[in-house]
């Protein structure tokens, strides 16, 4: 299969003097050509951490230690710094959340643009000035300073910066997180545009799920560090297997009726160095069972959507 | 650059006008040989230790423009002199002298100004009779240009090498900062004056003006480096290198586009405030006469003849000039690194 992106049982981990932590177990998930994949999970599930090892831009004492990365039929993990700098920008690019802190204050727009092309044979000006246009701003904002734009002109920009090199995937995590609704929709439109127009593989981050549901194809959920469960955009919200799922789909706020409680989950995520034992989850599940806690669930496989709970096994049927 | 200076107006007066003299004295390095009347090596043996010529504008109460009268030598041994009244001598502007060469490229017979057959010595002689005002102007050229040459060879040094270092951290951060430690740990006069006893004394006078820059910025550095060091290893947890990276732009580069200039509002009043270290390291390089040689010009040698000689210092204060110009040019680049770092802090907007 020609996929942009496969992750194959990675696992990254933190090294603090002696004691490794896990941060992030098995995750597998592949991203095809023009597909649109969402990963969507509370703050700390490891969503940007996934984002970070396919670009290599983890920190210093965190790395993958098992499994594999494979950008566009290469793997990510066996480069080496210069090959890194070679994909970067160039198969993958990457848009953050506050896109004025990720923009150098010091330099024009244009410069920064001009910056990111790879191409040497191109006339820079020239397709700065195209990629403006594309991203449905002024020539003029050429010679202007971030800190003279808004907020999703800004984040235009940083699309426009990652997107120069016409790289396979774009990996936006949480692009519309400070922007205020409108601009979101801006934002969420120019990248599906840019989907039409340039083949682009999209991974989108994001904890708002509903927002992710209505423009990519497949979305993956994070807890702990795990996978927990990869479905069809319209499954995860209209028939959610995992009790997380369930319970994070209970939640939205578009399901309140006014005069209820609001709903949320009981407890709080585990901290990565205290990790429950057994499924990571099942402090918080309803549908506990004595194997949760002393097992990890493996990846379960019902009607194409992948789910990591001992519901969908053999083994909780019988216990 | 408009704004700059309009806000170095408001923040500091005193350095503004500090700007305005730095530039006047520039601008005198840089046309010493047109505006001197006397080559620096020529000596006028017979008027050594001369006082400053008076310059007159009345003549038999009259108004006269404006002339010298020519010198009496009272008492060669003593070296007193006194007007001879019976020589006029009017002062020409753009007259003709001897021919010699300007900038280098150039030869002319012009002279800016001139008393035309008489002798016009505006700072006086010194021990050799040469003209004070004509050395200073000569002198300028090295002692205003070892600053800025010497200050960014060791910026240059100072950022990249504080940039590396707090850019990359680990061994490479360790094994720099090191280095910069042992360079600090040296009391900067003396270990100047051991760099500088290290080599032949006997080097031309161009050789030993770059030795003395080399050597002042080789230690000027480091102290540089540990500041930009602190400062890049807080910008590089900035969003913005991360987004660099993201975009596979190179180490060298980040470091250079991205980091380092977001240390120029320090850098920049640091270079002006350091510059007077190099030309205070350069004059007393020459005071000790291990920097620039005689017959060649620089304000530290300039004054070299008067120290430990009374006499001259009593009887010839005017060879003290030099030493004027050092500390107009000294307290105006201060003034102007307080004013610069005035103006580029935005709480003062």
């Amino acid at each position: 299969m020609n996929r942009t992106l496969k992750i194959d049982g990675l696992e990254v981990s933190l090294k603090k003097e002696n004691k490794r932590v896990v941060i992030l177990r098995e995750i597998n998930l592949s991203i095809g050509k023009n597909e649109s994949f969402a990963l969507a999970g509370e703050s700390g599930s490891g969503k940007s951490m996934t984002a970070m090892s396919i670009m290599q831009l983890l920190p210093k004492n965190i790395s993958a230690t098992k499994g594999e990365i494979c950008l566009l039929g290469k793997n990510v993990l066996s480069m080496n710094e210069k090959e890194l700098q070679n994909i970067r920008g160039t198969d993958v690019g990457m848009i953050f959340q506050e896109p004025s802190s990720y923009l150098n204050p010091l330099f024009t727009v244009g410069a920064q643009i001009e910056e990111a092309i790879k191409d040497k044979t191109i006339s820079k000006r020239d397709r700065v000035m195209e990629i403006l246009e594309e991203v449905e701003l002024k020539n003029s904002v050429y010679y202007q300073y971030p800190h003279q734009l808004s907020g999703g002109m800004q984040q235009r920009i940083m699309i426009a910066i990652s997107l120069v090199n016409s790289p396979a995937l774009l990996i936006a995590d949480e692009p519309t997180t400070a922007l205020d609704v409108t601009t979101a929709y801006g934002i969420i439109e120019l990248i599906k545009k840019m989907m039409a127009t340039h083949g682009l593989s999209v991974m989108f981050i994001t904890h708002d799920i509903s927002l992710a549901a209505s423009f990519v194809k497949r979305i993956g959920i994070m807890y702990a560090g795990r996978l927990i469960e990869i479905s069809d955009a319209q499954n995860i919200l209209s028939k959610p297997l995992h009790p997380y799922t369930e319970k994070l789909v209970g939640c939205l706020p578009e399901r309140y009726t006014p005069g209820d409680k609001i709903k949320t989950i009981e407890g709080t995520v585990p901290n990565f160095h205290n990790l429950p034992t057994g499924c990571p989850f099942h402090p918080r599940c309803i549908y506990k069972k004595n194997i949760c806690t002393i097992k990890e669930p493996t990846e379960t496989i019902i009607e194409g959507t992948v789910v990591r709970c001992f519901r969908y096994e053999n083994s909780y049927k019988n216990s | 650059m408009k704004t700059f200076l309009r806000r170095l107006k408001q923040a500091n007066r005193i350095s503004y006008i500090s700007l305005w003299i730095l530039g006047f004295l520039y601008l005198l390095a840089i046309l010493a040989d047109s505006i001197a009347p006397y080559p620096y090596e020529l000596q006028n043996r017979e008027y050594s230790l001369a006082p400053p010529t008076k310059i007159h504008i009345l003549k038999d109460k009259k108004l006269h423009r404006p002339f010298v009268y020519g010198i009496k030598v009272v008492n060669p041994a003593f070296k007193e002199y006194s007007q001879d009244i019976s020589k006029v001598y009017p002062i020409k502007f753009f007259t003709k002298g001897p021919k010699r060469k300007i900038l280098g490229f150039f030869t002319s017979q012009r002279y800016l100004f001139k008393a035309e057959g008489g002798q016009l010595f505006l700072f006086g002689t010194d021990l050799h009779g040469r003209d004070i005002f004509s050395r200073i102007l000569y002198g300028s050229r090295v002692s205003l240009s070892i600053g800025i040459i010497g200050v960014s060879i060791s910026f240059v040094l100072g950022l990249l090498i504080g940039g590396i270092s707090g850019y990359f951290g680990g061994k490479t951060d360790a094994i720099l900062m090191r280095v910069v430690e042992i360079i600090m740990m040296f009391p900067f006069f003396y270990l100047m004056l051991a760099l500088r006893a290290a080599f032949p004394p006997n080097l031309s006078s161009i050789q030993v003006y770059f030795l003395i820059v080399i050597i002042l910025s080789l230690i000027g550095w480091a102290s540089l480096a540990r500041i930009i060091r602190g400062m890049v290893l807080s910008i590089k947890e900035e969003e913005y290198i991360l987004a660099a990276k993201s975009l596979g732009i190179s180490n060298i580069r980040i470091i250079t586009r991205h980091i380092l200039p977001n240390t120029l509002s320090y850098t920049i009043t640091a270079l002006t405030l350091s510059i007077p270290g190099y030309i205070l390291g350069e004059s007393a390089l020459s005071l000790l006469g291990l920097g620039i040689q005689e017959p060649h010009a620089s304000w530290g040698n300039m004054l070299s003849v008067t120290i430990g000689n009374l006499r001259i210092l009593t009887g010839a204060p005017w060879m003290l000039i030099p030493g004027f110009f050092i500390f107009i040019t000294v307290i105006s680049f201060n003034f102007l690194g307080d004013g610069i770092r005035n103006a580029m802090d935005p709480k003062n907007w």
